[in-house]
């Protein structure tokens, strides 16, 4: 590790304003992330205009502190309400609300915001130590074997949809198809733009992601808008007793790395580590009856995986440029229009905003916690918000989004077209990530394509040229073959309550 | 409407697949390098869409008769409604907001939609969420982001 970089980004991080940006960033995705329905992704796609016109250094601390602020966030609705807002915070529900029904809700958030807490430092000490080997490792790949890496990514997010592969590998090809729009960078070429100057730079990517995930979430709330009831919480004391405290620390603790390094891997993510650390805490456990009816164990495990695998997502985000899940593909978009290309470089060449992001983590973790016990009470009211108001206020928000990217209102009648897209394909049941990754990675996915079967004259050789190629094209096989194993281990009569997580996933 | 639904959508990327591929044959030669390299990895995705969009069909094919709920409550209740009055607005905020400003027609499509989500009955409450939610937001992105704001 370079100490002397890592004392810059040290001093970055602590200036006054970006502690404020911060714990502004902070209150504003638990706030967002918390609200039924929308998870990290919707809240970081929403917030993204609160960055511009801010330094690129600021607007990434802010973005990442909305990022895991959004990850607290989930977990209050799914202790609270039993209605997680997304994939990673499920495991939650489990026993968080069978907690919350107990009367213990103050003490399930508490425990749910200390293990978080301690997931999240355990993830960013475990970042500190692998970000930059992984980037100079990277500086290593040709355009080969960061193809294969696009193809890695891609086809490991579709095998997490379970039972819905087609769908998500459909939703796949029309994220690649999006990308082509627009003028091909290697020759010039003005493809698919209908004969419109609005596309011959492309579609933009965070009218996608604000339209799929912001505008087409509050379509598909509206399917239920009549059925949604306002639930009144009552919290109780937040904080935990020292029993429950010597129940959780080792969950905990054993959690956190195991959420870290599943986060790393491309593809895989929250859902992925609260669900393994969940089942591995309930097969470990003395009390495993107790798991679903509220064990304290039960939620603090994956608690404690799902926020240090949303620090490990940020690894392959920042040290080779490829996001490896929807939130940190709506998060690449953002920073790619503040002018930032995370990727091997950024380490090399901007060593003081990597460092300065790291150590951010660290104020983060500490705001978060602080901010979700002493503010318990502030931010429940939130939840009182009746949907009915909540839902066009976030389509305002989408909508001003929207115009902060290019300044033209053309880009609404796109956002409108995206969010009906997003609606039909969340009531047909098909997955959106896949269609936001690859929209993101398509373009750079086809130039390094080409530049590889360029540099070889047109043989496919290329693609297997190197140990890293053939391990690339190894794992990919492998994450094709994860969903018949999976399948295979139903058949086997194996399934566990935990695979609602593929559902949703 | 429910098969409509169920078999319509693959039916139309089946047909979207097809253009995208006679598209991606009608583009531009290169006048660099290989002329036909702008075409590959469209020609390549289309077909692939292709192969999956039929087999998407044949899987709804076998289950066209079962019960989707959320498919059902898109066309119930006050849901099209609903629906089809937020994407009205957002069309008409898109034609109105250069033309009287932000805040004036942010107030009108926010008021606009809590009128349709939220009932007439409140309308109080939906006046002020309107005028007072489209002033925090002109500020906040005006005033403190410095973002340019018709």
């Amino acid at each position: 590790m370079d100490v002397n970089s890592f004392m810059e980004g040290f001093s970055i991080a602590i200036q006054p304003i970006n502690i404020v940006w911060i714990i502004i960033g902070g209150f504003l995705g638990t706030i967002v992330g918390m609200l039924p329905g929308l998870g990290p992704a919707t809240a970081v796609a929403v917030l993204i205009p609160m960055t511009f016109g801010m330094n690129p250094v600021s607007a990434i601390i802010l973005m990442a502190a909305i990022y895991y602020g959004a990850m607290y966030g989930g977990s209050r609705s799914s202790i609270l309400l039993n209605t997680p807002g997304d994939g990673s915070a499920i495991a939650a529900t489990f026993d968080g609300y069978p907690m919350a029904r107990k009367g213990m809700a103050g003490q399930a958030l508490a425990i749910s915001a200390i293990a978080s807490f301690i997931g999240g430092l355990i993830a960013v000490v475990g970042f500190i130590f692998l970000a930059e080997p992984l980037a100079s490792f990277a500086l290593e790949f040709g355009p080969a074997e960061y193809f294969l890496l696009m193809l890695l990514t891609l086809s490991a997010i579709v095998s997490l949809s379970i039972g819905k592969m087609v769908k998500g590998f459909l939703a796949m090809t029309i994220g690649l198809a999006l990308s082509t729009v627009g003028i091909d960078t290697q020759t010039g070429i003005y493809r698919f733009t209908l004969g419109s100057s609005h596309l011959s730079e492309g579609i933009d990517f965070l009218i996608v992601i604000i339209g799929v995930y912001a505008i087409g979430e509050v379509l598909y709330n509206l399917l239920s808008i009549d059925e949604q009831r306002q639930e009144k919480k009552k919290v109780g004391k937040v904080w935990f007793s020292k029993e429950q405290w010597r129940r959780a620390k080792w969950p905990i603790l054993r959690s956190g790395p195991l959420g870290f390094i599943i986060g790393v891997l491309p593809g895989a993510g929250g859902s992925i580590a609260s669900m393994i650390s969940y089942t591995t805490e309930r097969q470990l456990s003395k009390r495993s009856s107790e798991f679903g009816n509220g064990a304290v164990e039960g939620l603090a495990a994956p608690e404690s995986a799902n926020n240090s695998a949303s620090v490990g997502a940020m690894i392959p985000l920042l040290t080779m440029g490829i996001p490896g899940s929807g939130t940190t593909a709506v998060m690449l978009g953002a920073l790619i229009m503040l002018g930032l290309r995370p990727g091997p470089l950024l380490f090399d060449q901007q060593p003081e905003t990597a460092w300065a992001l790291i150590n951010s983590m660290f104020i983060g973790n500490i705001a978060l916690v602080i901010i979700n016990i002493l503010l318990v009470g502030v931010l429940v009211k939130v939840l009182d918000t009746p949907p009915k108001v909540l839902y066009p206020m976030i389509v305002v928000l989408a909508f001003i989004g929207t115009y902060t990217l290019s300044y033209t209102t053309f880009d609404f009648f796109f956002l409108l077209l995206f969010g009906v897209i997003g609606l039909f394909m969340k009531v047909l049941d098909f997955p959106i990530a896949p269609l936001v990754l690859a929209l993101i990675v398509g373009s750079d996915m086809e130039q390094n394509f080409r530049m590889a079967l360029s540099s070889s004259n047109g043989s496919f050789g290329i693609f297997f040229s190197s140990g890293v190629s053939i391990a690339l094209i190894a794992l990919t096989m492998l994450s094709l073959l994860y969903p018949l194993a999976v399948h295979w281990m139903k058949r086997k009569g194996q399934s566990r309550p935990e695979n609602q997580m593929y559902k949703s996933s | 409407m429910m098969k409509g639904i169920k078999l319509g959508v693959p039916i139309f990327l089946i047909v979207f697949s097809g253009l995208f591929f006679i598209s991606s044959l009608q583009l531009p030669k290169a006048n660099l390098g290989n002329p036909n390299a702008p075409l590959y990895f469209p020609a390549g995705i289309s077909i692939l869409m292709l192969l999956l969009s039929v087999v998407y069909l044949f899987q709804e094919l076998k289950h066209a008769a079962k019960d989707n709920k959320e498919i059902r409550q898109l066309f119930s209740g006050r849901t099209p409604k609903l629906i089809a009055a937020t994407i009205g607005l957002g069309g008409c905020y898109a034609l109105v907001f250069d033309q009287i400003g932000f805040l004036l027609s942010t107030a009108f499509f926010l008021g606009g939609l809590l009128f349709f989500i939220n009932g007439r009955k409140k309308w109080l409450i939906n006046c002020i969420v309107a005028v007072s939610f489209s002033f925090l937001t002109w500020y906040a992105f005006s005033q403190l982001l410095g973002v340019s704001l018709p």
